[in-house]
């Protein structure tokens, strides 16, 4: 299925994203292509999550998982450098009322 | 008609782990907004997130304690639902293979409230609402929880509280969580429906959520009782919906109409591994698992000798607890231990918060060596009292402040002396104590204690000066 001008343009705004024209033509096929790459996957697995569960069937140990040790965060600039309107916050819209 | 309500409590517990259920921030209360953030904790695209293995480890233990079945596989799953609290537009959370099942919390009067299952999952970022904005802090975003979820056997408001108290106070002592309502870290959320009273289906239920102490659970669900039954009883019918309860103006109301849980779309996240848990080490860590409350408090009364109300007040703080048996281990009586601990520990401790934390200046080995000077007789109570309050201040040893030759002891024959020469002294006393003012004793109290210097054994006292006044 093909991403529509329309359906890219509202995506780039729910994303805070700004494309030139150029880029926007450019990322539209790159998004069609990734979707056909998903309807592949789509297509690969029948059944329900049973059937999902078996093609991860590899379990880890529990003590194979990660040691609970603290490592720096990022920098609070850092982590909102693509923020807008920001106070050391993420912002949306409000969303209750 | 005359209803009965059902009830079953959902309860969040933030697992004192150093860091995050997926990444390595760090999982510490406070700091600014967004400082303990990472690409994982707030959802970037193509970061890995990576379960920690103390996660898995508390989750067995909280499990065990409440007398969990706990599952040998097990896996993460996506909960969807788009709300900013997750960057995501999804939880990690699990669905149908949680770490724990099929357990059970004893009542004091005997009845089970059975525990459905405990599952992991990454707590959400905390919103503040400001005029055209939603501003949004993921510093809690990832923190790791447990959720426990009780099967619908809560028959009252009042089991709710000993539920929720009691699941506070084990996970507290297994060391899992500090369980602090007013902090968030504990959070419950009371499913609850009427029904006509004998009869056995279930009624529409509604869920409050968030209630932020045990107190608030009897108000919140004595609130929403009083509302549906007035719906029920006016013919009306209780629609499925979650509801807030605001403790300030004591009123309960309809947050939004509620989801069924096909509207999440579960399923298992492709980012994380299947883990197994072995059976040796549940059956380890089992073996491994602290004097649970019950037990201990049980062990207080049959063992130790201590009156149930006393037991309870030093149970229901572990660290106090620990403290009391560390002290007994080292020699001291537990009564004397154990009051001491309430009329002199407690008073310099104002906040149960603080009691909580029991950071007092003396070792338990430091109150033996007091406690055993009151339980040979060597000082009385108030000065036991007394000295245990310098000693708090200074945190030194009690030798500090009583000398060998003050507890030397007074012997039978010398305080018996003192005591005659108390009466002697104070005729009038006598006279009005036998005309029957009672009060009038304490005179010839004061005396002795003053001759002795606060060292005589005032059972003895009250006993010798009695038998002279005759």
């Amino acid at each position: 299925m093909a991403l529509s001008k329309e359906e890219f343009e509202k995506l780039a705004v729910l994303s805070r994203l700004r494309f030139s024209d150029e880029e926007a033509e450019t990322f539209r096929n790159e998004m069609d292509d990734i979707i056909a790459f998903a309807d592949t996957i789509n297509n690969a697995v029948s059944g329900g999550t049973d059937d999902i569960k078996n093609i991860s069937e590899n379990a880890v140990v529990y003590t194979e998982l990660r040691a609970d040790e603290v490592v720096d965060s990022l920098p609070n600039e850092k982590i909102l450098s693509n923020v807008e309107g920001s106070k050391g916050f993420f912002s949306v819209k409000r969303c209750v009322k | 008609m005359k209803y009965e309500m059902v009830c079953g409590i959902e309860t969040h517990i933030e697992l004192a782990t150093a860091t995050k259920i997926f990444c390595n921030c760090t999982t510490a209360f406070g700091g600014s907004p967004n400082t303990h953030c990472c690409p994982v904790c707030t959802g970037q695209p193509g970061s890995l997130p990576i379960l920690n293995r103390k996660v898995v480890e508390y989750a067995v233990r909280a499990g065990l304690a409440v007398n969990c079945t706990i599952n040998n596989n097990s896996h993460m799953d996506r909960k969807n639902y788009v709300y900013p609290d997750l960057p995501k537009a999804y939880q990690i959370s699990q669905f149908d293979e949680p770490v724990c099942e099929n357990g059970y919390i004893t009542l004091d009067s005997g009845k089970k409230i059975g525990i459905t299952r405990i599952h992991i999952e990454e707590d959400a970022g905390k919103l503040v609402h400001e005029a055209g904005s939603t501003f949004i802090d993921y510093n809690r975003g990832g923190v790791p929880l447990i959720e426990i979820v009780s099967e619908p056997d809560i028959s009252t408001p009042e089991e709710a509280r000993e539920y929720a108290e009691k699941l506070q106070l084990i996970m507290r002592y297994v060391g899992v969580s500090d369980c602090k309502m007013q902090e968030g870290s504990m959070r419950c959320d009371v499913n609850l429906s009427l029904r006509p009273a004998g009869t056995t289906e279930f009624g529409t239920r509604t869920e409050t959520k968030n209630i932020n102490s045990l107190s608030n659970i009897v108000k919140a669900m004595n609130k929403e009782i009083e509302r549906q039954e007035d719906l029920l009883e006016s013919g009306g019918h209780v629609v499925q919906a979650t509801m807030r309860y605001d403790a300030n103006t004591d009123e309960i109301y309809p947050m939004r109409t509620k989801e069924n849980s096909d509207d999440y779309r579960y399923f298992p996240d492709p980012d994380i591994l299947r883990f197994t848990i072995p059976q040796d080490f549940v059956d380890k860590t089992k073996a491994e698992l602290p004097e649970l409350p019950d037990a201990k408090l049980k062990r207080y009364v049959d063992e130790l000798g201590l009156p149930e109300v006393t037991a309870r007040e030093i149970y229901k703080y572990r660290r106090v607890s620990e403290f009391l048996d560390a002290a007994v281990a080292n020699g001291a009586g537990a009564k004397n231990t154990a009051n001491l601990i309430i009329g002199g520990i407690y008073s310099t401790l104002e906040t149960e918060e603080d009691k909580e934390k029991f950071n007092i200046k003396i070792s338990p080995k430091q109150m033996a060596e007091l406690v055993k000077l009151m339980d040979g007789k060597k000082i009385n109570k108030n000065k036991g009292q007394e000295t245990l309050l310098k000693m708090l201040e200074s945190g030194k040893d009690v030798s500090e402040y009583i000398k060998a030759e003050d507890t030397a002891g007074i012997s039978d024959a010398e305080l018996e002396k003192i005591c005659a020469a108390a009466a002697e002294a104070n005729a009038d006393a006598v006279e009005q104590v036998r005309a029957g003012n009672d009060k009038a004793i304490n005179v010839i109290f004061g005396y002795v204690m003053r001759e002795t210097r606060g060292k005589a054994d005032m059972g003895k006292v009250n006993r010798i000066i009695r038998q002279l006044i005759g």
